[in-house]
């Protein structure tokens, strides 16, 4: 359009004075004059046309255009004059962007989005609150704030939670959210197909509303489990005792306020367990709320709060519970949705963040350098365009624009390593079971982000160069030749301080990387105390109503029977979690003899286990006796510790013979004898110290067994049971759902995911600020070596020999890394601080480490530097000498 | 040098705005009646009309269409805006005060001694 109206004006220029001189031309001609006498005259009296022309363009205001256009013509030129310095300069700046745009966009999407909801600022949670934290509160108190509190203008209650689904007679695992009928339209979304849950759908208990038990699917549980078939809707699904009515289908990413946390299916809250529904204590699920638009939060927390100490008035729990969990009501912001995501990688993101940055600057550092260079080596042809009468403002011009050009190519490609890199981001999130879903696709906030680091590093790199450019004296330039010209010995300077920099730069780089994998490396090796390799595990539910009974026992002693005789198979069995599997059960401990200090004194973990389990995944017996199939429902009842719990329990008395009473199960008479220790094992995560944990046989457990997860072990990888193991499992009974099939090495590995992916990013990103560095080092060497030409070769007439040269070069190279080392060495240990908590088993001035990136930066200064110094070793003197 | 040429073009451009203020022109029409209405007197440099011509109506004090000249020819026709009779206005005014009093200075007499 632009360039259209721009030819436009050229012809109409072009047409207008062409008429004026034709028309003088004619009035000449009818005057008298020769045709040809007649347009010579007209010419000379019009004057110079293209200068006239020039002048109507600037009249018209192009000139600016023009010049830049002139400016990019000759910057395109000039770039591929030097592709390499193209490619350098570019590939560095497009590392550095897409680095800082790959994790602005998983910052993004992990801490600043907002939920994708109507007005999200005016959502909030409300919370139970006490010295353990926040929590939802329980559902009782939900139904009082919603009928009686005036703050809000709608609040709903959720509660995620996996939950069976069978569909065409197969039973399936879905990541489904009890929630109350009216949360979807509290939150704003609507339906993509059919509608959304209403009020009426979570009216009756056990039954749901006038449509019966209804529920919504997501639309990636849509496409993936029912290829996106629109006759979904209306559709019914089995899940626990009742047949369910698919209504609609919502948008994924908004199925729950937890962002990264995939959901399948919403069913209401009434067809969920009555008695957690009925249960005053119980803190299962989450309130969502609207406030008013007039209301302050304050005002409704109070509120809320007062409500909540009526609730609380006839319920009855030890001193020590209220104080932890139920001392007062807290309303959480929800713009950004449930912080589970946010709160593990915040952290972690932020100072990946900062060292991105870092990269970036190292990367305009470079270029920077790059430039200077070539802005020294160009002094001729500004000494020429200055004598010839270009502006000094138009030699800046000409500089920024090529910084921008640079930067310009360089966001771009930055944006495609963006993309390749956050592909690779959100597929590393996914994996395992506890799958993390990303939307990291490009969005405005995203590309601003980008173009304000692109313009700001244009603008970082190209002012040097621009202003030096600005202040060169012309006569100088073009008087000497390209050594022995009074700015090149600043700009050696200038170079030689962007160098320490970036030296400086990848020193912190790299010493981060260094503590990071440290810490990788010792969480690697922690002792376990169970066995890693060749153990495969998977999660095996039986129907509901199977649960519990003796069926279920049976069905156990067969599947470990037939396991067993798979060949390979050494051993296998069954227990209610196993290591770092995401499961968890706690329960309370009366001990007699044991007076606990507070309330949390009594809590233990407890797990039920089939005999072999120790022993299938190499936990060692320590005291006593292992379990035995003898130690069944009938038999009295016995119990295992594990170290921690003995030792807080009982200190040093030897346990065996003890009794331990399981509080809170009023119904029976819970009483177990220690029968062994066994040694602790880790359970949560591998930074934790190990819990207190009580195991029972399967046939004495405190509760009704329902899922379990069954641990093989055999000769070999682990993964090439799970087919055949899978198979028995299913021989044996055909309805059980399998789940999680995994092994122990995979789920170690994935309990480090967050500690991995630090590393791994800070490790790509030391080492690009180290070959940035390099690049940098090689550059300045190289030209000083050109510089020193006759210098060295009079050193060398003098009878320096060519490993006299070397060192000299070399030395300086080791003087420039050195000294960057040290300006780094301060910034290390302030980027040791803040990384602290990310660190394990190693202090933020881990001494080893930094020696070992010293280390590397000197080993790869002298590579840097080891070119341009034999290069300047190998020179003949006598040409050196008469280069001049 | 820059100087004169402004002040040269700062009178141009008036000068302009009048022929054009008389009816519409295109250029070379521009340049005939200024030499008509200055009776030849005034030197205008041919080429130098176009720049203030494209300056004026770049301001919005001309306004340039494109029609048929006496001898059937395409021509571009400038017109004065509402803007540009205004701004003729006050210029008209400002040098017809600046000339009495440049001439009430020049014909100032020798002061006694």
């Amino acid at each position: 359009m632009k360039l259209f109206r721009r030819k436009r004006f050229e012809s109409d220029m072009d047409a207008e004075l062409g008429f004026h001189v034709d028309a003088y031309v004619d009035d000449l001609f009818r005057s008298g004059m020769d045709p040809s006498e007649a347009a010579r005259r007209a010419r000379i009296e019009f004057g110079a046309t293209e200068a006239t022309k020039d002048e109507c363009r600037q009249a018209w205001g192009l000139q600016w255009t023009d010049e830049l256009r002139a400016d990019l013509r000759l910057t395109f030129r000039t770039l591929r004059q030097n592709p390499g310095f193209a490619a350098i300069a570019i590939l560095s700046l497009a590392l550095g962007i897409g680095a800082n745009s790959a994790i602005f966009g998983l910052m993004d999407a992990v801490m600043l989005r907002l939920l994708p909801v109507h007005e999200p600022g005016r959502l909030v949670f409300v919370q139970t609150a006490g010295t353990a934290g926040r929590d939802g509160p329980p559902y009782p108190y939900f139904e009082l704030l919603r009928d009686r509190s005036k703050s809000f203008e709608a609040m709903a209650a959720f509660s995620a939670s996996n939950m069976e689904i069978v569909i065409d007679g197969g039973r399936e695992q879905a990541r489904g959210i009890w929630v109350s009928g009216n949360f979807y339209e509290t939150l704003g979304v609507a339906p993509m197909i059919g509608r959304t849950l209403a009020a009426s759908d979570d009216q009756t208990l056990g039954i749901g509303g006038p449509d019966g038990a209804v529920a919504v699917i997501s639309r990636a549980y849509w496409q993936q489990r029912f290829g996106g078939d629109p006759a979904v809707v209306g559709r019914a699904v089995h899940m626990f005792e009742h047949t369910v009515t698919i209504v609609g289908v919502m948008p994924s990413e908004i199925m729950s306020t937890e962002p990264g946390r995939p959901i399948d299916i919403a069913v209401p809250m009434m067809l969920s367990d009555p008695v957690k529904l009925r249960d005053r204590v119980s803190l299962w699920m989450e309130i969502v709320a609207r406030l008013k638009p007039a209301v302050r939060a304050e005002q409704a927390r109070a509120e809320s709060n007062a409500l909540f100490q009526a609730y609380m008035a006839d319920v009855r729990i030890p001193p020590e519970v209220h104080q932890r969990l139920f001392d007062h009501m807290e309303l959480t912001p929800a713009s950004k949705g449930l912080g589970g995501l946010r709160t593990q990688f915040s952290q972690p993101l932020t100072a990946m963040m900062i060292l991105a940055g870092l990269v970036l600057l190292a990367a305009c550092v470079n270029v920077a350098n790059l430039m200077l260079a070539r802005a020294t080596a160009r002094q001729k042809e500004f000494a020429v365009r200055l004598a010839i009468g270009a502006g000094r403002g138009r030699l800046i011009r000409q500089s920024l624009t090529e910084a921008l050009v640079l930067v310009g190519a360089g966001a771009a490609l930055g944006i495609l390593f963006a993309r390749l890199g956050e592909a690779a981001l959100a597929a590393f999130f996914a994996e395992g079971n506890n799958k993390i879903v990303l939307d990291l696709s490009l969005n405005g906030r995203m590309l601003l982000f980008t173009l304000t680091v692109t313009v700001l590093s244009g603008l970082a790199f190209g002012i040097l160069p621009a202003v030096r450019a600005s202040r060169f004296d012309p006569a100088a330039g073009l008087q000497s030749g390209s050594r022995g010209i009074a700015g090149s010995r600043l700009s050696l300077r200038l170079g030689r301080a962007l160098v320490i920099m970036q030296v400086a730069l990848s020193t912190v780089l790299l010493a981060g990387a260094g503590l990071f994998i440290r810490s990788l490396r010792e969480l690697e090796s922690v002792d376990l105390g169970f066995t890693r390799e060749g153990i495969l595990t998977m999660e095996v539910t039986p129907e509901w109503q199977v649960f519990g009974t003796p069926q279920w026992l049976t069905v156990q002693a067969e599947v470990l029977d037939r396991v067993r005789r798979i060949p390979g198979v050494r051993s296998a069995s069954w227990a209610t979690m196993t290591p770092l599997s995401g499961r968890d059960r706690g329960a309370v401990l009366d001990i007699p003899g044991f007076v606990p200090q507070s309330e949390k004194d009594k809590d233990v973990h407890l797990a039920a286990v089939s005999p072999e389990y120790f022993e299938t995944v190499g936990i060692p017996l320590l005291l006593g006796r292992a379990l035995t199939p003898r130690d069944d429902a009938t038999a009295s009842k016995v119990a295992i510790l594990n170290e921690t719990a003995t030792r807080f329990y009982f200190g040093a008395e030897n346990p065996i013979g003890k009794k331990v009473r399981f509080a809170n199960y009023p119904s029976h008479d819970l009483v177990y004898e220690i029968i062994g220790v066994v040694k602790d094992a880790k359970h949560d995560s591998l930074r934790e110290p190990p819990s207190r944990f009580i195991y029972l046989p399967i046939p004495q457990s405190v509760d009704r067994i329902n899922r379990l997860a069954l641990a093989v072990r055999g000769t070999g990888k682990a993964v090439a049971f799970a087919r055949p193991v899978r198979q028995e499992v299913q021989t044996v009974r055909s309805t059980v759902l399998i789940n999680n099939v995994s092994t122990m090495e995979k789920q170690v590995e994935q309990s480090l995911r967050r500690e991995r992916l630090v590393t791994a990013l800070s490790t790509a990103f030391g080492v690009l600020a180290l070959v940035l560095a390099c690049i940098g080092l090689y550059g300045i060497l190289a030209y000083a070596v050109t510089r020193r030409t006759s210098e060295i070769g009079i050193r060398m007439a003098l009878g320096a020999t060519q490993g006299e040269i070397v060192w000299l070069i070399l030395r300086e190279a080791m003087a420039l890394a050195a000294s960057g080392v040290i300006i780094g060495v301060p910034a290390v240990l302030v980027l040791g601080l803040i990384s602290r908590a990310l660190l394990y088993g190693v202090g933020p001035f881990d001494l080893p480490t930094f020696s070992c990136a010293l280390l590397i930066l000197l080993v790869f200064a002298a590579i840097a530097g080891i070119v341009p110094a034999r290069r300047a070793g190998r020179l003949d003197p006598m040409s050196a000498l008469r280069c001049e | 040098m820059k100087k004169q040429v402004n002040l040269v073009q700062g009178t141009l451009d008036m000068l302009i705005l009048k022929a054009v203020s008389l009816g519409g022109l295109h250029g070379y029409g521009v340049l005939l009646r200024l030499q008509q209405l200055t009776g030849g007197q005034l030197q205008i440099q041919q080429g130098s009309l176009y720049p203030a011509l494209y300056r004026l109506e770049r301001q919005g004090l001309i306004t340039s269409e494109w029609g048929e000249s006496e001898n059937k020819r395409k021509a571009k026709f400038y017109t004065l805006t509402a803007r540009g009779r205004k701004q003729l206005k006050a210029e008209a005014e400002s040098w017809n005060r600046f000339s009495i009093v440049v001439a009430s200075v020049l014909r100032a007499l020798p002061e006694r001694s």
